[in-house]
């Protein structure tokens, strides 16, 4: 099976590396009669990439199944007794096995747009181009340098070492494949983007064709940061969903610039501005991509994802250094094509809007670059490793999120170009006079009502940005709401449908718009789920049977606690009644579980989760002294927001994935004329 | 390497091989981009704007004054890109007639 393996691998790595050569040559020579059979060798190549790599993939997982110990990356990352998904993640499991599934990925997304090269033909040749020169590094990588077939040596081992205890939970089958898509995804509008770069395309038709890929992989990299931070939150036990570690922050950065893009791009689309700085974003989320990688690869961050720490980051430098070099060549070479059609007219316009947007996201990605980076510079600095933690981030990001919240309130409103006084006092009074209304009515109510309610902003900063957060979303959530009641109205009023009705046509006319008023909805929700940590309580406690412990409104009686051992594993846990205002109204089992094969301890929290608060129990272990279990208590007020926002932001994803159902005006197709001088610029 | 995987590893290589080398006839190479076909997105571009205007106003976004401003600037932008579109395309239309 191995060598089945390691055949497919270096099959895969030959064809890329034809793919990238033939492409390069095609598109060099492309007036010669030959040329378009060699490009479409080298599109075909490039296709069979895929197979390879899934081949490859295929004879790691099936070994997986196969409990195949003599191939050591099997040996160290599975065991027999574990179960069949778990045997599955085996894949993604340890740095071979991701990289090799990174590169399967890739190939996934090369697949899809070979496929579908009929769109551009020319342009996407280049993008394939692109994508093969990548697609080389990663094969080079799981060739030589982590190659996941390496077999072990000495005497066949009769079990695993078994996989990670912290992996073994449900969502860490599909938090890495999501992630992946992410990181992986953000390829395809580099590979497009340099494509459209080196070719001087002209116009701005590459970025409706990317538009799609780059929304489905800002979509999975959302889905695979949230799915990262909930399963941090279930299983490390620390209470948390977002700690601030270097590897969670490798997956913000792209996320933060990708959406930079996102909004960006409009720009470039309606008024043919911010070329230059849309291609520099499409590179930048690509490079922070593989950058994170680096960083967590690498060893040269710690990081409490411990996993996957080798030579391997040389190979990432010099891969930054190269596709840095490659970019800022043909960025000079061609920059006079990504010349802006338009200026900026006022600083009171949508353009504004989405220019302080960006400026708002790229300081985020550099304070979050920079705290996580500085124990390197302060090592090189000063000799010494300072590790900036969460309140470093927390008390710079905080405000450029507030200041992000406002112009996610402001920017839907603002008109293009410019936009009066009396445009403003028009749409925008009622909104604000809702979020007042909001905040007056969190600072009168009284604090027993429980979280968010009672704020004092005067008693702790703390309260004053919850307070600040929660105002805004009202803020966004009145904007929003503003922006479906006034097009609803104005459809409603032409046809006679009822506002439900005209409102889900106006969507369906402008599915990109609406569903991105939706993500804007989902933020917002997520955005009060943060800010409810403002009022978190915790308590730790000894607990015998019927011992009674109070946190906030939630009273709680140890009725057990006992020991169990599978083949997998030997656990321990409490079996705890909830009490709230005298009445029973939950059961929680705290577990610890001692995994066999690994030798290692890990914790599963009991979490009772309503839309007010989260009561999570951690069992922390036995008191030597006493034989009993000491358990942690928090109260983590609206942790449930963060995850209905989330299936907000998804919706509104696919919604705007979706084609508008009709145009209002059609415009004749365009007659081909073929005696036109092809022209080198879009201007 | 045993036979089985020997064959396999054979068999794969063979059918690499035929795709990618085993080529059609007629290959799809699709039109060439020309600043026409540019010029005629940007006046959809332009066009667009111009319905996202309309409907804005309609919904009472904007005052009248703004409306009147914003739309005269949007169409005088199209009336620039038909203008060229509209000499291209003459210019296209000559080309043969010089070269008969």
């Amino acid at each position: 099976m191995a060598a089945i393996g390691s055949f497919a691998l270096l099959l895969a790595l030959g064809l890329s590396v034809y793919s990238f050569l033939a492409g390069i040559f095609a598109l060099i020579r492309q007036h010669d009669e030959s040329s378009p059979r060699i490009g479409e060798t080298a599109r075909r190549a490039g296709v069979m990439i895929f197979a390879a790599v899934l081949l490859a993939s295929l004879v790691l997982v099936v070994s997986a199944f196969q409990d195949n110990f003599t191939i050591a990356y099997i040996f160290h990352h599975s065991n027999r007794a574990l179960s069949l998904p778990y045997k599955f993640a085996v894949l993604w499991s340890g740095q071979e096995g991701s990289l090799l599934f990174w590169s399967l990925l890739l190939a996934a997304y090369g697949f899809v747009l070979r496929l579908r090269y009929k769109t551009d033909p020319r342009l996407f040749a280049y993008a394939s181009v692109v994508i093969a020169g990548v697609q080389i590094f990663f094969l080079l990588l799981v060739n030589f340098a982590a190659n996941p077939f390496g077999l072990l040596g000495g005497p066949l081992r009769a079990d695993g070492s078994g996989l990670n205890p912290l992996l073994q939970y449900p969502e860490m089958v599909i938090h890495p494949p999501m992630l992946y898509l992410g990181y992986v995804g953000f390829t395809v509008p580099f590979a497009f983007a340099l494509g459209a770069l080196i070719m001087r395309y002209p116009g701005e038709k590459w970025i409706h064709i990317t538009r799609r890929w780059t929304m489905v992989t800002w979509g999975f990299l959302t889905c695979g940061i949230f799915l990262g931070a909930h399963w941090a939150y279930s299983v490390l036990g620390w209470g948390g969903y977002w700690g601030w570690d270097p590897v969670e922050n490798a997956s913000l950065m792209p996320w933060l610039v990708g959406t930079a893009f996102l909004h960006s791009v409009m720009m470039q689309e309606k008024r043919g501005m911010l070329k230059v700085w849309n291609m520099w974003l499409v590179f930048a989320t690509f490079w922070l991509s593989i950058l994170g990688t680096f960083l967590t690869r690498s060893g040269i961050i710690s990081s409490v994802h411990a996993f996957a720490q080798s030579s391997i980051g040389d190979w990432f430098a010099w891969f930054l250094a190269i596709s840095l070099a490659v970019f800022v060549y043909f960025f000079f070479k061609n920059k006079e094509h990504l010349r802006s059609e338009h200026k900026l007219e006022s600083l009171v316009s949508r353009e504004s809007s989405f220019l302080f947007n960006n400026l708002l996201f790229m300081l985020a990605c550099f304070i979050v670059l920079w705290g996580t980076w500085f124990p390197k510079i302060s090592e090189l600095v000063q000799g010494n490793k300072v590790t900036v933690g969460p309140p470093f981030y927390n008390r710079v990001n905080i405000p450029v999120a507030l200041l992000l919240l406002v112009l996610t309130a402001v920017g839907p409103l603002l008109a293009w170009r410019k936009t009066s006084l009396e445009s403003l006092k028009r749409n925008f009074f009622g909104p604000t006079m809702g979020a007042i209304a909001v905040a007056i009515f969190l600072m009168a109510t009284p604090p027993s009502w429980g979280s968010p309610f009672g704020l004092r902003p005067w008693q702790d900063m703390t309260y004053f940005y919850s307070l600040m957060a929660i105002s805004l979303c009202a803020l966004v959530t009145f904007t929003v709401a503003s922006e479906f009641y006034r097009g609803g109205k104005v459809i409603s009023n032409k046809t006679g449908q009822g506002m439900f009705a005209s409102m889900v046509q106006l969507t369906h006319r402008n599915t990109r718009r609406y569903g991105g008023y939706i993500v804007h909805f989902g933020v917002v929700v997520v955005i009060i789920g943060i800010a409810g940590a403002a009022f978190n309580q915790d308590k730790e406690q000894e607990m015998g049977y019927g011992d009674k412990a109070t946190i906030g409104p939630y009273t709680l009686v140890c009725r057990s606690y006992t020991q169990d051992d599978k083949a997998n594993y030997a656990s321990e846990w409490a079996i705890m009644e909830v009490y709230k205002n005298g009445h029973m109204i939950d059961t929680l089992t705290p577990e610890r579980r001692f995994y066999k094969a690994s030798q290692q301890t890990t914790t599963l929290p009991a979490v009772r989760s309503t839309l007010a608060d989260d009561l999570y129990l951690v069992y922390e272990g036995q008191n030597p002294d006493t034989q009993k279990p000491i358990l942690k208590f928090h109260l983590n007020p609206l942790v449930m927001w963060i995850w209905m926002g989330v299936w907000i932001i998804l919706a509104g994803t696919i919604l705007a994935l979706i084609p508008n159902a009709q145009a209002a005006v059609r415009v004749p197709a365009p007659r081909l004329v073929e005696h036109a001088a092809p022209v080198a610029t879009g201007d | 390497m045993n036979i089985d995987a020997f064959l396999i590893c054979a068999l794969v290589t063979v059918g690499t091989y035929y795709y990618v080398f085993h080529l059609p006839g007629r290959l799809y190479l699709g039109p060439e981009k020309t600043r026409l076909g540019y010029l005629r997105e940007r006046k959809e571009a332009v066009y667009e704007n111009l319905r996202d205007l309309n409907f804005e106003y309609s919904a009472g976004k904007m005052p009248e004054a703004d409306y009147v401003s914003l739309k005269s600037n949007l169409q005088d932008e199209a009336a620039t890109l038909l203008a060229e579109i509209a000499r291209l395309e003459a210019k296209a239309q000559q080309t043969p007639d010089r070269k008969r």
